[in-house]
Formats: structure tokens, C-alpha cells, sequence
């Protein structure tokens, strides 16, 4: 009788040993390759942020944003901003010149309808903003600077209003810490 | 020593994964618009059977009968998520290229067929020859299949940044169809009737 219920318990902590196996081997892996993953990560970015400000000597992150240095001299920030697009999330870099100008936007990643939609990341969309006022960051049928891509309203506006929301939030946030 | 050769030599032709066993064809038409996809993906596939196969087979006979598929599946699991760690942290941009598909080697048929069909009956030396011969098999397959596309797709062909040739009408004018999915399945068909006629790849 003992022993049949021993039985019946087997299967059950064989497979509790091989998941708690596998989570010790996923732990240890994850410890070894984090600070790897963590500096790829951050060599994205600054590789970015370069492609943003060629001039750029350093940066420092603090509150989500991004300050770019020239030689010690603020050169301009840059910040993420998340826009709800057409078929999910869209990732945005925005790189600001000062406080109330764009310098340039850049679509980290994207999974709009391709040929449509996806045509955000193409950089005549991105140039639309370059040196367009904050406030002005909307489509020309809503009163604002930026010409939305043909048949791509609902990307270029989720684009559109990301940075726009983004951008006004994190120069409040400057502001204040000035 | 002749059985390890005999069980390593049968999943390159006359079992191999993609073109008789038909087994893995969502990674495969996935990946495979460039031979550097196919390469690492490869190099994924290779690394979680190796790992599965050699682990399921040493512990085939402690394996509770009605729990075999989710330890095979939690085995699978483990060795997938470590490949995507160290793709992720020492070769970004192929994990970068690889996509989704990387985690899913998780559900790639290969992987469990082989665990059910061979590890789960076969001692550990015959388990890595077969992880090895079907590894190679499907790296060969895929290796066709993104050379095609690549080269008729983008006109040239370049392996990990450096380039090897471009066609002379094609490098003006690729034909891009062949990069998108109709494409995969285009050439998938074609190679798949081309083994066929002559004889190489047999169905049982």
C-alpha cells in the first residue's frame, strides 16, 4: 500500500527536480550573461544617441532623460517615448535641441502593416520633425507642422502623439530640475 | 564506432529534418532569407539538441512514463532560453536578425521529435550522433534554401559583413520576391521536388 502510493507521488517530484534544475541552470546563465546583455544594451543607445549628435563627447541618464555633452557643454537631450500603433507598440528615440525645439526622432522598432504603416521608420518621416516647435508636433489637418504618410494616419498619429505627449512631460520635468 | 557513424550519417540525407522528414518548416522558411539567419539558427538548433537529446537519453530510463513530454518539454525549455541569453549578450546582431524565432526552437518538431522518437529509447552515444547528423541535416537544408534566396533575392551574397559576389543582372534588379515569405515557399517546393525526381531523398 506504501509502496503504491510512492508510486503514484514519483512522477510528481521527478518532475519538480527537473523544473527546479532547470530554473538553477537558467539562473546561473542569467547571472553570467546579465552585465553583457546590459552593456549591449547601452552600446545600442549610444550608438544611437551618436547617430543623433555626432557631436556628442558624453551623456549622462537621470529621470529617463538623456543629456548629451559637448565637450562639458549641454548640447541637447533625448528621451524615449512609447507611441500605440496600428499593430502594437512603436519605440521612439526623441532627441531634443533645447527646450521647445526637436532635433530629430528615430524609430527604434516598429510592426506596422508593412509598406504602409512601416513607413514611419523611413527618414523622410523622421525629417518632419526635425526643428519643429513641441507645441507644433501634429498632423497639418490638426493645425500642426507634420505631414502625416499617405494611408498611414493611424501610425504617423501614434507617432505624432507620442512625441508630442513624451516631449511635453519630460520638459516639464527639466524645468523643475532646473 | 560504426553505429555512431551509422546513426550520424542518417539525419544528413536519408532522414534529413527539413526535406524528407518535413519537420521544422515555420523556423526554416522564417530564417532563411539570408545565410548568415541560417548559420546562427543553426548554430541554436544544434546547441538545444545537442543538450535535449543528451539529457533526455541519460535519464530515459528514471523518466516517468506519463510525464515524459512535459520534462522533455521543461529540457527543451531550458537549453532554448539559454541559447537566447548568450546569443543575446555576445552576438546581439544575429539575435537582433533572429527575432522571435529564437525563443520559438522551444516548439521547433525537431527538437521533440527526436527527444520522443530517438533520445527517449537510444543510449547517450547513438542520442549525440543523431543530434549531430540532424543538427548538420538541417543546416545543410537551411543553407540551400538561404543561398536561393539570398542570392536571388538581394542579386549578391555576403556571409557575416563581408561579401562574396554580386550577379551581374541581379545586383541591378533583384528579384525581392524571393527575400518575402512567397518566396520561402517558392523555393521550399521547388528543391523539395527537385530531391525528389532524382531520387535522392526517398519518402518511406
Amino acid at each position: 500500500m506504501k509502496l503504491k502510493a510512492l508510486k503514484g507521488v514519483f512522477p510528481i517530484i521527478f518532475i519538480t527536480v527537473i523544473v527546479f534544475a532547470s530554473v538553477g541552470l537558467i539562473t546561473w546563465t542569467d547571472s553570467v550573461t546579465a552585465d553583457k546583455i546590459e552593456y549591449q544594451k547601452e552600446q545600442e543607445i549610444k550608438s544611437m544617441l551618436r547617430e543623433m549628435f555626432p557631436s556628442m563627447s558624453q551623456y549622462t541618464f537621470e529621470d529617463d532623460i538623456y543629456t548629451i555633452y559637448t565637450d562639458g557643454v549641454e548640447v541637447g537631450y533625448a528621451f524615449l517615448a512609447v507611441g500605440k500603433g496600428y499593430g502594437g507598440d512603436i519605440d521612439i528615440l526623441v532627441g531634443l535641441e533645447d527646450e521647445t525645439t526637436i532635433k530629430a526622432v528615430t524609430i527604434i522598432s516598429q510592426s506596422e502593416t508593412p509598406g504602409l504603416g512601416s513607413r514611419i521608420a523611413e527618414s523622410s518621416f523622421a525629417a518632419e520633425f526635425t526643428g519643429v516647435n513641441i507645441d507644433d508636433v501634429s498632423l497639418k489637418q490638426d493645425g500642426g507642422q507634420v505631414d502625416a504618410i499617405t494611408g498611414a494616419t493611424i501610425s504617423s498619429r501614434a507617432v505624432i502623439e507620442a512625441v508630442r505627449t513624451t516631449a511635453m512631460e519630460k520638459v516639464k520635468s527639466l524645468k523643475e530640475r532646473k | 564506432m560504426g553505429k555512431f557513424w551509422k546513426e550520424f550519417a542518417k539525419g544528413i540525407v536519408i532522414s534529413n529534418p527539413l526535406f524528407v522528414l518535413a519537420l521544422g518548416f515555420c523556423p526554416a522558411l522564417a530564417v532563411s532569407t539570408s545565410v548568415d539567419n541560417a548559420i546562427g539558427m543553426s548554430a541554436g538548433v544544434l546547441f538545444v539538441l545537442l543538450g535535449s537529446n543528451l539529457l533526455v537519453s541519460a535519464i530515459r530510463k528514471a523518466v516517468p512514463n506519463i510525464v515524459r513530454i512535459p520534462v522533455f518539454i521543461v529540457i527543451i525549455a531550458t537549453f532554448v532560453t539559454v541559447v537566447n541569453l548568450v546569443f543575446h549578450a555576445y552576438v546581439p546582431a544575429l539575435y537582433e536578425s533572429l527575432g522571435i524565432y529564437l525563443p520559438l526552437i522551444v516548439v521547433n518538431c525537431i527538437i521533440l521529435g527526436r527527444a520522443e522518437a530517438f533520445a527517449s529509447k537510444n543510449p547517450i552515444t547513438s542520442s549525440i550522433a543523431d543530434a549531430l547528423g540532424v543538427s548538420i541535416g538541417f543546416f545543410l537544408a537551411l543553407l540551400i534554401i538561404s543561398f536561393l534566396r539570398e542570392t536571388l533575392g538581394t542579386g549578391s551574397l555576403s556571409v557575416f559583413g563581408a561579401k562574396l559576389f554580386t550577379l551581374p543582372v541581379l545586383g541591378k534588379d533583384p528579384m525581392i520576391l524571393f527575400i518575402l515569405p512567397p518566396g520561402a515557399f517558392l523555393i521550399m517546393a521547388l528543391l523539395l521536388a527537385l530531391f525528389r525526381k532524382i531520387g535522392v531523398m526517398k519518402c518511406e
